[in-house]
């Protein structure tokens, strides 16, 4: 799912070539985001235009072939003055007078031109890794270029960039990949090699071909001529590692134009895909200035005059952070009567905050939905949420720059991230920017690959948990504190892939234990029946509950637990089963039968799975750890593709020797209404789970204020 | 020692009268920190100084009546538009065109003149605890008979009276000062400004309080005329101009208002940086 959808798409159309354009925000003054088309398009601005859009009107564009736009194969379809006729076509369409340009490598000599020849119209240009002819190319693609038009033999490395090649079977895609491997040259940089090699795709060589020959990039003379006509504020951006474009050429076009240069050194080509926090500030810091954007009114306290407070963060992927959070703060208030606690959360957590009287921050508002994302990256009984979650990208760094900005003005003494990935990997990513103490919560460590995965998914999981460990190593003191909510025997016995630690050994070293926090305390014995009463369960039913959680990912599991209940009250008489769809699945879509109910929401549902003889779940950590707590039997069906629910909290649950694990794709009805008749009403041996969880951690974290 | 040396320092003489100002560091920007009130002069501004020069030219100038400036007598020499008088002459001398400005409490009043009556030459204004006559009705000449008059008792806010500056300066000073500063731990703040207020005498003080000044009505029509970015910095625990004139005047000029919880008057000596970086990001947006 996107981050932010756009408020306006349309299509400008010049000559019978349509060039799409979206537009976001409606602040001022508006960005004109221009991409190195075709080769990429719109959706290479995706990490910035959520936060930049928050502030000012931005406006992107696909370019004339690729994206949605068509795609002529004739190359002076590509001249530059058609390509910057598109851009002033598009700002007259959304009627916008003014802009400050940002452009990417090629697109450039689009802006300093457009910059120079309607002066009226440009209030500045953000240059990022430009590809201007002020100094020499890379040597390496000096010989490539010459030889661009003559048939190679099976050419390799830069030499792929050629028309003849990028005809052959597969040989754009060849060099597509070769070419983007060496603009991001940082480590972990999987998930926008993927995205850059996608949207490269999405064009077809013989465009490409023909924007390659219509380009006309101006020489080194007309480009020192362009810059002594510049008379707009120019911001360049170079990735000291850029392979594309030698960042000679951004120190020059600087010193041509007196332009700001930032250098950003260890980055390739693709600072904005690969570093969006820092160039979204760049940009937003750049804007401010030459529009002379006047100061906001703010309230600034002394030191010694400030109250203690803290900023909770609590994970909205799935429904079961809310409650642990806070029980856990709810502990640290009786610890640190005075520490103020503030929320930075989105529904379903706001939902219990509100029902808590806890204090969410208005800025809450601003956040992008991850259980949207999520909800939207599940289908049948699957979620691969490894992927979901790299997917999750562009979501994630917009949340955290409203993190940032509510940090940066809140002074907060305390952060506290249960789960918060946006801001314990962009505070690693850019670690100037950490303010207060901070302390992490999590109750998994290490992505795990899925077997049908292979290699390539156990080449990804092991990249991304050496990036977090290479994270913590680099800057320990990012993480002022990190906390398991579990035991050390609750953690897996895999490795963190590749040469890469036990993840047993590494969270020993790196992380404190509080135990499990269930975030309530299950029944005692003697107080069984008295709530079965209040809830209308009578002594002599058998109550299997079957509850899958607040996302729309439970139907099929619904659908087959339905089919099984006329196996299963054939078998058990006594049976009552009353089914849980959750607000996004309409309970009259499933047949009715005596002795079963179906109920879209239930009020304090975690009660219902304290008394009941059997539920059947998902394998949710939250959920399957409540039934352990309450010592009820289970049936729990791991989502297809979920790492943390199928080795993780499976890991777990059998430490406590809870529940039955059922795979969704082989268990049929039969075996459903089996395993029911089986287990219901029968006794367990479960390990105890600790009750004072959420007082550990709250002692814990109150270490820190 | 200080932490910075002008790079430049000189005179210029109006009606007589001696203004010695000082330039330090260089860049297209000039910011220029007016002098308030001559109870204290133009070393008010030394915590700014060095840290603004870094990135900016600033000029400083002692207030007629304290500092190397000179005490002209009479009420006259101290009126509002003569130290805006200055001002101009100090930028004239120094070759600067246009400034940044910054005032301090009534250094506000004499900003407000600049920004109004020669908008060509003021870029921006920063004005922390401006005294501005907003929200208080004592018309000029009761407010001159009481202070003039002599009390029976000169305690607290009485001890603000022509009569016990001329008997007790020093207690008048450590009494001022301590409303000045009135966040906890501002020892050397309040010495370092009856160390200033020593620098000139009870008669020059009594001079400049009974110079003309911006009354209410002129100061509307001064800030219909200000066409520059306006920040207004106050304490909300300003004991010396109520919080709530701030706002007013951020309000009447379409200011951003930046609010200092905890501050007192002068937040630019005991919050300096947090002041220094408010008065640098607006002279880099403005400048």
């Amino acid at each position: 799912m996107r981050a932010r959808l756009p408020d306006r798409a349309g299509v400008v159309e010049r000559d019978g070539v349509r060039v799409a354009f979206d537009v976001y925000g409606s602040g001022d003054p508006a960005l004109l985001l221009v991409p190195a088309s075709p080769i990429t398009h719109a959706r290479s601005w995706k990490m910035l235009v959520p936060s930049l859009a928050r502030r000012f009107t931005v406006i992107t564009v696909d370019g004339r072939g690729t994206g949605r736009s068509d795609r002529p194969h004739a190359s002076e379809c590509y001249a530059p003055v058609e390509v910057e006729a598109d851009l002033l076509g598009v700002l007259d369409v959304v009627s916008v007078e003014r802009v400050v340009l940002v452009a990417h490598c090629h697109a450039v000599p689009w802006a300093l031109r457009l910059a120079v020849e309607h002066p009226e119209r440009v209030l500045g240009v953000v240059a990022i890794d430009p590809a201007v002819a002020l100094a020499a190319p890379h040597p390496y693609t000096v010989e490539p270029e010459r030889r661009w038009a003559e048939p190679r033999d099976a050419p390799t490395g830069w030499g792929m960039r050629n028309r003849h090649f990028w005809r052959t079977d597969g040989g754009y895609r060849r060099w597509v990949e070769f070419f983007f491997d060496r603009q991001l040259p940082e480590p972990h940089s999987t998930k926008q090699y993927e995205d850059t090699v996608g949207w490269a795709l999405d064009t077809e060589p013989d465009a490409m071909i023909a924007e390659r020959e219509g380009r006309a990039a101006p020489s080194s003379s007309e480009t020192e001529a362009l810059c002594r006509a510049l008379h707009c504020p120019l911001l360049v951006l170079h990735g000291s590692e850029d392979c594309c474009q030698p960042v000679a050429r951004g120190r020059r076009l600087a010193e041509l134009t007196g332009a700001d240069l930032v250098v950003l050194e260890g980055a390739g080509h693709l600072p904005h895909c690969r570093d969006p926090v820092k160039v979204t500030r760049l940009i937003t810091e750049f804007v401010e200035k030459i529009t002379g954007a006047t100061m906001h009114t703010t309230t600034w306290t002394r030191g010694l005059s400030r109250g203690k407070r803290a900023l909770y963060l609590s994970s909205p992927i799935g429904l079961g952070h809310a409650r642990r959070d806070v029980a856990v703060a709810k502990e640290l208030k009786q610890l640190r009567p005075d520490l103020e606690i503030d929320w930075l959360a989105q529904h379903p957590v706001t939902a219990v905050l509100d029902a808590e009287g806890e204090h969410v921050h208005p800025a809450s508002r601003w956040l992008a939905s991850e259980s949207g994302h999520i909800a939207s990256e599940a289908s049948g009984h699957d979620l691969h949420c490894f992927q979901a979650l790299r997917r999750m990208d562009e979501i994630l760094v917009a949340n955290f720059m409203v993190f940032q900005e509510v940090v940066d003005e809140g002074c907060y003494d305390l952060v506290i991230g249960d789960e918060a990935w946006d801001v314990d990997y962009y505070w690693h990513e850019n670690p100037e920017l950490k303010r207060g103490r901070n302390v992490w919560l999590t109750d998994f460590v290490g992505y795990l690959p899925m077997p049908d995965g292979g290699e390539g998914e156990a080449f990804l999981t092991t990249d991304y948990n050496a990036e977090m460990i290479e994270h913590i190593d680099r800057y320990p003191w990012i993480r002022d504190g990190a906390i398991f909510v579990g035991c050390e025997q609750d953690i897996v016995a895999d490795s963190f892939g590749g040469d890469l630690p036990a993840i047993r050994d590494w969270t020993n070293e790196h992380f404190s234990y509080s135990g499990y926090v269930t975030g309530f305390t299950p029944p005692l014995p003697g107080e069984l029946a008295s709530i079965r009463a209040r809830l209308g369960y009578r002594e002599d039913e058998l109550v299997c509950v079957v509850a899958v959680g607040g996302s729309g990912v439970g139907r099929a599991l619904i659908d087959k637990v339905v089919a099984a209940f006329p196996l299963a009250k054939k078998a058990v008489p006594e049976l009552r089963m009353v089914v849980v769809t959750g607000p996004r699945i309409d309970p009259t879509d499933f047949p009715q039968r005596d002795g079963l109910e179906l109920r879209g929401y239930v009020h304090r549902l975690y009660e219902h799975l304290c008394v009941c003889d059997l539920a059947i779940v998902q394998g949710g950590l939250t959920t399957t750890m409540e039934l352990t707590a309450a010592k009820r039997p289970f049936l729990y069906f791991p989502l297809g593709h979920h790492f943390e629910q199928n080795f993780h909290v499976r890991h777990r649950l059998e430490r406590y020797r809870a529940g039955q694990c059922m795979d969704y794709a082989t268990t049929d009805p039969d075996l459903i209404a089996a395993r029911i008749a089986e287990l219901v009403g029968k006794p367990v041996d479960y390990r105890d789970v600790e009750t004072d969880g959420a007082a550990r951690a709250a002692e814990l974290i109150a270490e820190l204020v | 020692m200080r932490a910075c040396q002008p790079s430049h320092e000189g005179t210029v003489c109006r009606d007589g009268v001696e203004i010695v100002y000082e330039v330090y560091g260089e860049g297209e920007t000039t910011v220029l920190m007016l002098p308030t009130w001559s109870i204290i002069h133009s070393r008010c501004w030394k915590m700014q100084v060095p840290y603004l020069a870094r990135h900016h030219r600033v000029v400083t100038f002692d207030p007629r009546g304290n500092g190397r400036s000179g005490r002209p007598a009479g009420a006259e020499a101290y009126g509002e538009r003569e130290f805006a008088a200055d001002a101009i002459a100090v930028l004239d001398a120094t070759g600067t065109e246009r400034v940044v400005l910054v005032g301090f409490s009534m250094g506000a009043q004499r900003g407000l003149v600049l920004a109004g009556e020669h908008s060509e030459r003021v870029s921006g204004a920063v004005f922390i605890g401006s005294a501005v006559p907003l929200g208080r009705a004592v018309a000029r000449e009761d407010w001159i008979d009481d202070f003039t008059r002599p009390r029976d008792s000169y305690e607290d806010w009485n001890k603000y009276n022509r009569h016990y500056w001329m008997s007790d300066y020093e207690d008048f000073l450590e009494f001022f000062f301590a409303k000045l500063y009135t966040e906890p731990h501002s020892t050397k703040q309040r010495e370092d400004a009856v160390g200033w207020g020593l620098e000139t005498d009870p008669e020059t003080l009594v001079a400049t309080q009974l110079g003309s000044r911006v009354e209410s009505d002129e100061l509307r029509s001064l800030a219909a005329r200000v066409r520059c970015p306006v920040l207004v910095i106050h304490g909300v625990d300003d004991a010396i101009r109520p919080y709530d004139s701030g706002v007013a005047f951020a309000d009447l000029l379409g200011a951003a208002l930046v609010s200092l919880h905890g501050a007192g008057h002068a937040p630019h000596a005991r919050d300096p940086v947090k002041v220094n970086l408010l008065i640098k990001q607006f002279a880099d947006r403005v400048g």
